[in-house]
């Protein structure tokens, strides 16, 4: 392949190219949201969802199904045993798929820095999009972070799970190194036994 | 001088107001009457509706039983480090649903052969916290059927990470690697 493929569209349906933009614009008035709250941020999220800060007006959908969902939210901090969860749930969400990762434990720990139980850089296991400061952000912050994925994925700057395809020899080095060899056998095949 | 002419409490006074009288209420009446049975604890009211009781390791499970007649719940159990005296002190906090009144029960056990008989028979659901326990901290207790790994992976289950000698910074540049400044030990501040 001489020409570096751009979108997903590109991968599966060459001719169909001509209707990309309006393919992107659909997915960004149509995210549908894994329930996966992790960490404190899922406080943020009934507000979120109820008449106050109501997303459904952007077309977002909270889902309890990885296999049905565009938009994975890992609120707040992270440790190795649900990494493991995410990365199998992330793994079971179709392309595309993206991520907002809320507050500042993804990003570098935040309160739990010192902890021998919180994971201190989300982006080295799995490709996040957009990540929202703060501790905890509210949901005019969740919001906006939001809109901004929305204008991503419209420009088709939210790449993360072309990232995590392309590097993925990166990233399942980190896990690895965090988790062990043979995690995923040892530990993913008692809760999914297709793997 | 005023400042001066404050009158001084005596020597004799200080050791007589250590000994501590039980007060008449119900709390001191539940202390006298458990002190009674276990003439080798020590008991005190601390405030209203609080209650403390100290006891030899050895007897820890007759006390506790005895104390099961009137503390129906076992709310926790709670151990802490006394890395200085080399010593463990598990805190068994006890309710009574009759009395309204809680009571902590502490013991000491020496922190490099941690045992303690397990108190599953009377309370049943000391079962989890002593298995918390053995987690965090390494005390075995003897009889407990389900000790071992619970809620920790295996890699931190070993270490026992709430022990105070528990070298957290280095576990976690380890861990989770280097390549974070604020790691950087020469800093002074760090940036959360």
């Amino acid at each position: 392949m001489s020409e570096r493929n751009d979108d997903f569209i590109t991968y599966e349906l060459q001719e169909f190219k001509l209707f990309e933009p309006l393919f992107r614009w659909a997915r960004k008035k149509s995210l549908w949201i894994v329930a996966f709250c992790t960490g404190c941020g899922g406080i943020e999220m009934p507000p979120l969802f109820t008449a106050r800060y109501d997303i459904e007006r952007f077309g977002m959908m909270p889902n309890p199904s990885p296999r049905m969902a565009d938009l994975f939210l890992i609120t707040g901090y992270v440790t190795p045993k649900t990494l493991k969860r995410i990365i199998i749930t992330y793994e079971m969400i179709p392309d595309p798929k993206y991520i907002i990762a809320h507050g500042s434990c993804p990003i570098n720990g935040g309160v739990y820095w010192d902890s021998y139980n919180v994971v201190k850089q989300l982006d080295k296991y799995i490709p996040i999009d957009v990540a929202i400061a703060g501790c905890m952000p509210r949901p005019e912050a969740v919001m906006d972070g939001i809109q901004e994925i929305m204008r991503k994925i419209e420009s088709g700057e939210a790449d993360g799970w072309k990232r995590y395809r392309e590097n993925y020899e990166w990233y399942r080095k980190n896990q690895d190194e965090l988790f062990g060899e043979g995690w995923r056998e040892r530990d993913a095949r008692r809760w999914l036994a297709w793997i | 001088m005023d400042m001066n002419e404050k009158p001084k409490v005596e020597e004799k006074e200080v050791q007589e107001m250590e000994v501590q009288k039980l007060p008449d209420t119900k709390e001191g009446r539940l202390v006298a009457e458990l002190l009674e049975k276990a003439p080798y604890a020590e008991g005190s009211v601390r405030r209203e509706r609080r209650i403390e009781f100290r006891v030899p390791k050895e007897e820890v499970k007759n006390f506790l039983r005895l104390a099961s007649e009137k503390f129906e719940i076992l709310l926790q159990i709670t151990v802490v480090d006394w890395l200085k005296e080399s010593e463990f002190e598990v805190i068994y906090q006890l309710w009574s649903v009759s009395e309204n009144v809680h009571a902590m029960v502490r013991t000491r056990i020496p922190r490099d052969d941690p045992r303690l008989p397990t108190v599953m028979d009377i309370w049943p659901v000391a079962e989890t916290y002593e298995r918390e326990a053995h987690e965090f901290f390494g005390v075995i207790y003897e009889g407990n059927p389900r000790l071992g790994p619970f809620i920790l992976e295996p890699k931190e289950y070993e270490k026992h990470p709430l022990r105070k000698d528990f070298n957290m910074l280095g576990y976690v540049k380890m861990v989770y690697g280097e390549d974070f400044d604020r790691y950087d030990e020469s800093k002074t501040n760090y940036v959360i």
